[in-house]
């Protein structure tokens, strides 16, 4: 008997299902920096409100990435719908604290998709997903260095102001 | 009508329960459900529509709704074929495409393995 299934989609019904989960997990990050930029240039923290603008920028490309490669492969992907984005934050320090629990769920869930790939012997997809696990080494670095910067320069006086000030100078690098 | 056209020969039955059967065509490369009096032709991407929208059904819902009948319409867009269906026939249905769904994933992993030692 013909696998039909196969010749029309690369990937399984399962893979298929986890990346879309996938891509609405990007857009709801995506839409929850541009909440966190929102809440910062309210409340003056501009250059913050820059970086996290950049950020839901970068989220919806990875979003857009997977989208295509579901397409790409025969699937069906599902433009998401996105509800219950958090607009209202205690402070300064909660709107970064929440961004790297978002990058450490968006990682569990590339874990959890690889893990799906390697038991199903999809390295076509495992092979894809390797640029975002990288990709997600640079995402929590800069969301945990964000966050470090409150301790090394802390809050009193001018310490927001300072942190601010910093938040786009982080990168990271390899080497 | 469209079950008078088709040599049953050809179709290799992928699944059956005792309310219907899911036939495969190699030659057509398509699908064909035989269930509630209907031999309907689907493509991959239909069978699967209608294995959602089946799944989709709330069983229990329908069966503790006292306003209406146990009955509910299963279609999709872009489908040709309607079927009215009572929670008892959604089961059955139910219970005949995810049969059929696992036999495609039994069938990829024999193709996948034998596949990759022939190739």
């Amino acid at each position: 008997m013909k696998d039909l299934m196969r010749i029309k989609c690369l990937i399984s019904q399962d893979i298929e299902t986890l990346l879309n989960q996938q891509i609405k997990k990007e857009a709801h990050s995506s839409s929850l920096y541009l909440s966190m930029a929102s809440w910062c240039n309210q409340n003056g923290y501009d250059f913050s409100a820059d970086y996290f603008t950049k950020q839901s920028e970068e989220e919806r490309a990875h979003q857009l990435k997977l989208f295509k490669y579901v397409l790409d492969m025969g699937g069906n992907a599902i433009s998401p719908e996105v509800t219950g984005i958090k607009s209202d934050f205690a402070g300064f320090r909660e709107v970064f604290e929440d961004a790297l629990e978002a990058e450490i769920a968006i990682t569990q869930s590339f874990k959890n998709l690889a893990s799906r790939c390697l038991k199903e012997q999809d390295f076509v997809t495992m092979e894809f997903l390797n640029w975002f696990l990288k990709e997600q080494r640079e995402e929590e670095y800069k969301a945990r260095r964000a966050l470090e910067l409150f301790e090394v320069i802390g809050e009193e006086g001018t310490g927001r102001w300072e942190i601010d000030k910093h938040v786009n100078d982080i990168s990271y690098s390899e080497d | 009508m469209e079950k008078a056209c088709i040599d049953i020969n050809e179709l290799i039955n992928v699944f059956s329960n005792n309310e219907g059967a899911v036939y495969q065509s190699d030659k057509l490369n398509c699908f064909y459900v035989d269930f509630g009096g209907k031999f309907a032709r689907y493509n991959c991407l239909s069978l699967q529509k209608l294995k959602k929208v089946v799944e989709e059904i709330d069983i229990e819902a329908l069966l503790l709704n006292t306003q209406r009948a146990d009955f509910e319409l299963v279609t999709f867009n872009g489908c040709e074929h309607i079927y009215l269906l009572s929670a008892l026939e959604i089961i059955s249905l139910k219970d005949l495409l995810q049969g059929t769904f696992t036999m495609f994933k039994l069938n990829h992993m024999v193709n996948d393995c034998l596949f990759r030692l022939v190739y």
